[in-house]
């Protein structure tokens, strides 16, 4: 099963494009790996990575638009499945790094280890990919490139990664340097 | 509020650099709502929480949006506001229904509707009650506070109930 961080790595070299992430250790971990400008790193409002994503897909029609999401996220906002569904962007590709647990707050479960998000995916009008491996993800991220969205890409991880670094950015700072990235 | 009045207040807002609405269904505001879908620029989400972020993602976009509500809504936010829209100061104009403000409201809009004032206070979010002779002015004022980066509220009362 693939870590936390080596998806993260793996993702980050093969896409281009404004990243949203879940609050928790998501947003510590990409932000350890790498620190960009048109990162917006949600530290706080848990479940709403995607509706950020979905609203800055509406608006930037020329940009992908990534969402680095996690299972005990987007299950706190199933709603905004419906929501990315029906407007269906095609710039949007919401990663969902599944490690069926609340690992920021000590490992609780979140069940979806007994109700697969996929299948929610699949009824909510994505393109989805289940991806257990390496391989399997550096295949799909090229493989998707050509592809319209919504896509969602599910990524089984391990439990129990490296924590990212906290966040040191201001808040303020990160909203300013992520909007100024938009404009490019 | 009178029926065209919302829609008056509607088209005003967006005709001075309001570009989305994107909010939850209150039948107090049920004209200044329908008149944002006739002009497309209106989201219907499925709670007010996720209306807050796709508004946010919007502005983060540079791309004005008004957040609309009723107020058992807006008391299910506070944590959203807190966490993300006062804490990155994400200049979201909120546009307010205010159930239990008459005595005789459905009992469920009773406590909630006591304390609005006090909540909006509490979290520290601007607000200015709308009316059917100030509602231009107010208006002026909320759209002078999003430029500035402050995200405040314009509340809308319920006058009748049926």
């Amino acid at each position: 099963m693939l870590n936390k961080n080596t998806a993260i790595k793996i993702i980050l070299k093969n896409i281009d494009g404004p990243i949203i992430s879940a609050n928790g250790h998501i947003s510590r971990n990409l932000y350890s790996v790498k620190d960009l400008d048109s990162n917006f790193y949600m530290i706080g409002s848990m479940g709403l990575a995607s509706s950020i994503g979905l609203g800055v897909a509406l608006k930037n029609k020329n940009k992908r638009v990534f969402i680095l999401d996690g299972d005990g996220n987007i299950l706190m906002n199933l709603g905004s499945l419906t929501t990315i569904g029906i407007l269906a962007p095609q710039n949007l590709v919401h990663f969902i790094l599944d490690n069926e647990s609340h690992e920021s707050t000590g490992g609780q479960p979140t069940h979806s280890n007994k109700i697969q998000v996929e299948k929610i995916g699949k009824i909510t009008n994505y393109t989805v990919f289940k991806i257990e491996k390496i391989l399997e993800l550096e295949k799909v991220l090229k493989k998707i490139r050509k592809m319209k969205g919504p896509i969602m890409i599910l990524i089984k991880i391990s439990q129990k990664s490296k924590i990212g670094r906290r966040i040191e950015i201001k808040p303020e700072a990160i909203k300013q340097r992520f909007s100024k990235s938009l404009k490019n | 509020m009178k029926n065209e009045n919302q829609k008056w207040m509607c088209d005003f807002l967006l005709e001075n650099g309001i570009e989305n609405l994107v909010g939850v269904p209150d039948s107090t505001l049920k004209h200044f709502i329908a008149e944002g879908s006739k002009l497309k620029k209106n989201i219907i989400a499925t709670r007010e929480e996720e209306a807050i972020g796709i508004g946010t993602g919007m502005t983060l976009s540079n791309s004005p949006t008004i957040i609309y509500m009723q107020n058992a809504g807006f008391a299910n936010s506070i944590s959203t506001i807190t966490s993300l829209v006062k804490l990155y100061s994400i200049p979201l104009l909120f546009v307010i229904g205010w159930r239990g403000y008459l005595k005789n409201d459905a009992p469920e809009h009773e406590l909630v509707g006591k304390i609005q004032p006090k909540l909006l206070k509490l979290i520290n979010l601007e607000s200015r009650v709308v009316t059917d002779t100030n509602w231009k002015n107010n208006s002026k004022w909320a759209l002078n506070k999003i430029q500035q980066q402050i995200p405040c509220a314009l509340i809308v009362r319920r006058m009748n109930v049926e």
